[in-house]
């Protein structure tokens, strides 16, 4: 696992670089065992940095989320770059974000991070309830390790790895200026049994499923806003004039606003699992982002976020595409 | 009136007769407790901490027709909130039930809102006292609540074991006890003596706390302080601690028209979190970056709301804390608001 010191040694050269305006990478959180984005401008702020099995976020996401204000008059736009540290999957969300032109890689500079897989929260919280003070998790071997007030507990990693490590393809970084560490060997791998689970069921028993789950959403958005692959400026459910998708919460709407949301991903989500990570009602999003990711790989051969020359699958045209799902 | 117990043997009876209002209990949908109307006592689940989604939906629904619209006839079909009949929402946690008595004043102030204050007219709050802080981040006691508080509710409901105590605290809360005067039976004298204890242990609990003190008065000076940009930084701008927090209550309003000219009036719930929350037609935003708005989510609660209803915006559930994606954490702004200068 990425050692400290030398993360930190990194970032303080990468900070204090005249032409980075900022990094973004983790530090502790305020209780528990939580990690949490950490926003770095100086070299002094470089020793909050940490890297953990915690650091579950996709920091890809602030890459786009940034809000630009307009530039008061006779003042120049800061156009220096910004520092991210990413994980392998994390790591596709900025390949499939310049592959759809979204920044140029010039403006960036990368951190990689050899993963070997991050902690599924609520599965730790459940099995240490209460942990108020903060608390550690390294991984040693096939045991994460957890410090807390003085104790030290070890965990199989089996038990608390996130569903979306025990299937990851790419633990180490596509896209990188500086790996923090030796590259990791891919240690799994992806059948799809879940979803070919889902597939099996009749078109009832999904509906029936699926409307237990929508009609709990209370459309907080945060699935949206927290996906590195949201960033339209102008997104089809926030407008008004004309109103494409009520706000009225129901399950009418609420499907409508989770079918139009997995369309705008197909061949776009990159499988970091954030959507259904911050949903606080427990939605399964990521059941619907993978029904459409085995599609595309199977209809198109495609897998989004792995090469940033290639072109946006629904930008191409093959004339050996299969159309025989066409009606 | 007299303390009286439930055996919990009889629990699922006095629920079943409660159904003859319209009941809304706790209930599990997967692993999430959300607050929903019940018609079998079977589906109530008690044995929870705290609902995600509070239960202020059931006075303050998410989506709400105010009336409703059809072309070429001018007369507005007006929605009467009595039709919905009287609710009992029961097992509501205290700091929930305290949110709604702070979220009545604003309801009730220049413009009494009759929606509003029709549904709680017809509603009894029946509450179950917290034996166990049910999260990590629960602070009530540092704004007036308490595991065991009661403002806010008719009944309030202590898990002693084999049995619940049930203690009614208003006119409400005693009608309802003659409603289910059969399932009850008299507590014996040293009950309520226990559950003083119990009520001392939960709070003795309380992990987290800020003292509020000066906090208010504070909060204006510090209107361009550069804390707000640090502590927003990490903010999606989601409207996570908005949407499930007691005492939010903004909303907007929106007309849905349907097909063949008709239509309604609605109001939703809105969020000072997302960016198109006081967008001007004009394209102007006073609130264009997360910056301002996480700055007007804790002035909103701790500042505005205090200075003009004496009365902090906030109960300490902590459920902004415990679900915020990116560890928001209001007390560690609230800590660093009291310590900037
Ligand atoms: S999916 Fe892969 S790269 Fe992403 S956190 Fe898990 S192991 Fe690391
Ligand atoms: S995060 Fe969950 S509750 Fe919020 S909009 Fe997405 S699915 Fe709905
Ligand atoms: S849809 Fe979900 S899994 Fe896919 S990129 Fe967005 S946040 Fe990640
Ligand atoms: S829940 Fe957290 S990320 Fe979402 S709007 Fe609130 S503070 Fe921001
Ligand atoms: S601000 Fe947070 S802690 Fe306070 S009442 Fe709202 S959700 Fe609960």
């Amino acid at each position: 696992m990425v050692d400290v010191e030398r993360l930190r040694e990194i970032a303080r050269e990468v900070i204090s670089r005249d032409d980075v305006r900022q990094l973004i990478g983790y530090r502790q959180g305020t209780y528990g065992f939580r990690a949490r984005p950490a926003f770095i401008t100086s070299p002094e702020e470089v020793d909050q940095l940490i890297f953990s099995p915690a650091c579950v976020n996709n920091l890809a996401t602030y890459l786009t989320l940034e809000e630009k204000l307009p530039v008061p008059r006779g003042q120049e736009p800061d156009l220096r770059k910004v520092a991210v540290m990413v994980k392998g999957c994390d790591s596709r969300a900025l390949v499939q974000q310049m592959e759809e032109k979204a920044y140029e890689r010039e403006r960036i500079v990368v951190l990689g991070i050899p993963c070997t897989g991050v902690v599924d929260m609520d599965k730790v919280e459940k099995r240490f309830p209460d942990v108020l003070s903060r608390g550690e998790i390294t991984l040693e071997g096939d045991k994460f390790v957890l410090s807390f007030d003085g104790q030290r507990e070890e965990v199989p990693k089996e038990e608390l790895l996130a569903d979306k490590c025990k299937r990851c393809r790419y633990p180490t970084p596509l896209v990188y200026d500086q790996l923090l560490d030796e590259a990791v060997e891919r240690f799994a791998d992806d059948d799809y049994s879940d979803v070919l689970e889902l597939e099996k069921r009749s078109a009832e028993e999904k509906w029936a499923y699926w409307e237990e789950k929508f009609s709990r959403c209370i459309r907080c958005y945060s699935c949206r806003n927290v996906c590195p692959m949201c960033y339209c400026e102008d997104c089809v459910l926030d407008r008004l004039n004309p109103q494409w998708m009520r706000r009225s919460v129901d399950i009418s709407e609420n499907t409508a606003y989770h079918i139009a949301r997995a369309y705008h991903l197909a061949g776009r989500c990159i499988q970091c699992g954030e959507c259904q990570r911050v949903c606080p009602v427990e939605i399964p999003l990521m059941e619907l982002n993978r029904k459409f990711y085995k599609d595309v790989e199977e209809l198109y051969d495609y897998e989004p976020g792995t090469d940033a020359e290639a072109p946006p699958l629904l930008a191409t045209f093959k004339v050996d595409d299969r159309e025989d799902f066409i009606l | 009136m007299a303390v009286k117990k439930l055996n919990k043997d009889k629990e699922k009876e006095a629920l079943q007769e409660l159904t003859k209002f319209r009941l809304i209990a706790p209930a599990k949908s997967d692993e999430v407790v959300i607050f929903k109307q019940i018609t079998d006592p079977g589906e109530a689940f008690l044995e929870y901490g705290n609902s995600t989604v509070p239960p202020k939906k059931v006075v303050f629904p998410q989506t709400e027709t105010l009336f409703r619209f059809q072309r070429g006839n001018p007369e507005l079909r007006e929605k009467n909130v009595e039709e919905e009949g009287t609710t009992v929402i029961f097992g509501l946690r205290p700091c929930d039930a305290r949110a709604m008595s702070i979220v009545d004043r604003l309801f009730s102030w220049d413009y009494e809102d009759p929606y509003y204050l029709k549904r709680r007219e017809l509603t009894t709050l029946v509450g179950l006292a917290c034996v166990e802080p049910p999260s990590i981040n629960c602070f009530c006691t540092s704004l007036g609540g308490s595991p065991f508080g009661t403002e806010g509710l008719d009944m309030l409901l202590a898990d002693m074991g084999d049995h619940y105590l049930v203690r009614a605290l208003t006119e409400k809360g005693e009608k309802l006890q003659e409603t289910l005067s059969a399932h009850l039976e008299d507590a014996p004298a040293e009950e309520e003596k226990k559950a003083e204890e119990m009520a001392a242990r939960a709070e003795g609990k309380i992990a987290r706390s800020i003292n509020t003190e000066g906090i208010p008065e504070k909060l204006p000076t510090l209107w361009e302080h550069e804390l707000w940009k640090k502590v927003s930084a990490a903010c999606l701008g989601c409207g996570i601690c908005t949407y499930l927090c007691p005492t939010c209550h903004c909303f907007d309003i929106q007309d849905e028209v349907e097909e063949m000219g008709e239509g309604r009036r609605a109001r939703m719930w809105d969020s000072c979190m997302f960016s198109e929350y006081t967008l001007h037609a004009s394209g102007h935003n006073p609130r264009p970056t997360r910056r301002e708005r996480t700055r007007n989510r804790i002035s909103h609660k701790y500042s505005y709301y205090p200075k003009r209803f004496e009365v902090i915006a906030c109960v300490g559930c902590g459920r902004c804390i415990n679900l915020c994606p990116v560890n928001i954490d209001i007390l560690e702004i609230l800590e660093q608001v009291v310590d900037a200068s």
